[in-house]
């Protein structure tokens, strides 16, 4: 079964998405910072990252998306932001954020397995 | 260099922007002067019978023509003049320009006759002008300087040591040599002279420091509200997190993810996420108005209102049948014309006004949206026979946070931020949104409202 890396600061967010995810036989690893963040998809290898935008740290979500894929991270990217990314107002019109996908929070539990089964298998129809 | 800039002077492009232009203004008025010189020297001596002398029409057509020889020259170079504080700039320029026109008039004053001429009266005028662009030490050297040849030329020419140049026919008696005439006037003159110029300076430098002091303080406000923002901003991001978090779990329960849920709890706490949504848009709205007032550029593009219009009418169908609204949109220009604008940004606006109209209008209600050309822009009307605004509270629905009465009583959502959104947004593009209520489509019971956008083309 695929495993999955939440890499989030609000520990209830953590609890709450792997809840969903396991009840669907998913695997989830967390991280609460960007730098466990990084160790644990370094060590771990997953099919799919839920990364937060992480405003307060330092090196924030969008930081670490970007470190991933300098590295060759081609792991697929849903990542979780406070403003409706349809708003467009949290990125710039040239940065190029290398995610696969934008939800704003709250994402409902059914929403959230939808989108993460759809990532999975777009990504292993390409492979 | 010396240096000219006054202290005020701190917000240099706009200082460098007036002093270039009224140097422009100088050179093009200095075009007028030389005609009316050239007027002088002919329509005196037709018209009022006054001759001057070989040597004074000789030295004043010189004198003309020198003026405006340096006249087109400093036209040539005004271009080339850098604003550069250390280097020659501007008010150098300025200077240059005075200091020639000064030596132009002190030779016009002495060939149309010293004490007598009335001509004398433009050393006023030049310095009082002087004095509105120059640092006062500079200006009141120039005064000393005007009035010490002033002096010279009438007691010189009192004495003899200087030819005295008459205009013939002018004066019955001459007044060059009556010595009481010549110390009374040369001693009004320099009066005259000094107050106007330390006045005229005095006051100049005032009104500078005023203007100065009013773009510090605009520009201060302005800092302030991009601070104000930014912290509202990131004191409802704060916010929200612990309610998302109180959110997903109010999900993960009422979906089951936990197990079975007793029938009345689950009552419960489906109104209390019902409860946490309201919070969360509420929220959400408030992030966006921050955003919107930070985003000072917006991104232009050419944008057809018709397609724009259509696309939102089709993004709101559900909701539309769902309370089986009659909507209409009518395209009733006459010319066609594209607005130049933020296409996302209208986007919101309109769709603020849709959903607002959809919202408020009950079961198979109407809603019309017309699109016309008005005088060189287009209007768009949003016409609802909803429940309608009432009329004292009309000027007051763009303000933040606003809530007509009658949708608080009604248990409507919202956060009253919407139309504010709006406003802030046709604004942003030149144009103006009215609001009227109640509107044509209007009746006894649902007065109705329609709301005129007006955007420039």
């Amino acid at each position: 079964m695929a495993l999955i890396a939440i890499i989030d600061d609000d520990h209830d967010i953590l609890d709450a998405s792997s809840l969903v995810l396991n009840s669907r036989g998913f695997k989830v690893i967390t991280a609460l910072n960007p730098d466990d963040g990084y160790k644990i998809v370094k060590e771990n290898k997953p099919d799919l990252i839920i990364l937060d935008v992480m405003m307060n740290e330092p090196d924030d979500g969008f930081y670490l998306a970007q470190k991933f894929r300098k590295e060759k991270i081609l792991t697929p990217i849903i990542m979780y932001t406070s403003v409706s990314k349809s708003f467009g107002m949290d990125f710039g019109v040239n940065e190029l954020v290398p995610v696969n996908e934008f939800v704003e929070k709250p994402i409902s539990p059914d929403q959230l397995i939808e989108k993460v089964e759809a990532l999975l298998s777009r990504k292993e129809g390409r492979s | 260099m010396v240096n000219l800039i006054p202290a005020w002077a701190q917000h240099f492009d706009a200082f460098w922007d007036a002093i270039q232009r009224r140097n422009l203004w100088f050179i093009k008025l200095r075009y007028g002067a030389v005609i009316m010189l050239l007027m002088f020297l002919f329509l005196t001596e037709f018209s009022l019978g006054l001759t001057f002398s070989k040597v004074q029409s000789t030295a004043l057509i010189v004198i003309t023509i020198m003026i405006q020889l340096y006249n087109l020259i400093l036209h040539l170079k005004i271009k080339s003049i850098r604003c550069d504080s250390d280097k020659f700039n501007p008010l150098h320029f300025s200077l240059v320009q005075m200091l020639l026109d000064l030596i132009a008039l002190g030779m016009i004053v002495y060939y149309t006759g010293g004490i007598e001429t009335p001509l004398f009266m433009l050393f006023i005028f030049h310095m009082i002008i002087g004095s509105l662009i120059l640092p006062g030490f500079i200006i009141n050297s120039i005064a000393i300087a005007v009035i010490f040849y002033f002096i010279a030329l009438t007691i010189g020419e009192y004495f003899g040591l200087i030819q005295h140049q008459a205009i013939i026919g002018f004066l019955k008696v001459p007044l060059y040599n009556n010595l009481k005439f010549v110390i009374v006037y040369d001693t009004i003159f320099s009066f005259v002279m000094i107050m106007s110029v330390v006045l005229a300076n005095t006051i100049a430098s005032q009104l500078y420091k005023m203007e100065q002091q009013l773009v510090e303080s605009i520009d201060k406000l302005n800092r302030a509200e991009v601070e104000k923002q930014n912290y509202v901003i990131g004191l409802v991001h704060e916010i929200k997190s612990p309610l998302v978090a109180v959110h997903s779990y109010l999900d993960v329960i009422l979906q089951k993810f936990l197990g079975p849920v007793d029938k009345k709890v689950e009552e419960k706490l489906i109104r209390a996420r019902s409860r946490s949504d309201e919070a969360i848009n509420m929220v959400n709205d408030v992030l966006k108005v921050s955003k919107l007032r930070l985003l000072d550029e917006i991104s232009v593009g050419k944008i057809e209102i018709k397609e724009l219009v259509e696309a939102l009418i089709n993004n709101f169908q559900d909701a539309i049948s769902l309370k089986n609204i009659k909507l209409d949109f009518f395209d009733n220009r006459k010319l066609f014309s594209e607005i130049t604008g933020d296409k996302f940004l209208l986007e919101i606006a309109f769709s603020n006004l849709l959903s607002n109209a959809i919202k408020y209008v009950s079961q198979n209600g109407k809603i019309q949206i017309i699109l016309s050309n008005r005088n060189s822009g287009i209007e768009l009307e949003f016409c609802d026979d909803g429940i309608g605004i009432p009329s004292n509270e009309l000027p007051k629905i763009f303000n933040d946070f606003f809530r007509a009465s009658n949708i608080k009583s009604k248990n409507y959502e919202g956060s009253g931020l919407g139309l504010s959104v709006v406003k802030h947004v046709i604004e942003k593009h030149g144009g103006k949104i009215e609001a009227i209520s109640p509107s044509r489509l209007g009746n006894k019971n649902n007065p109705g409202s329609a709301f005129f956008i007006f955007l420039p083309v």
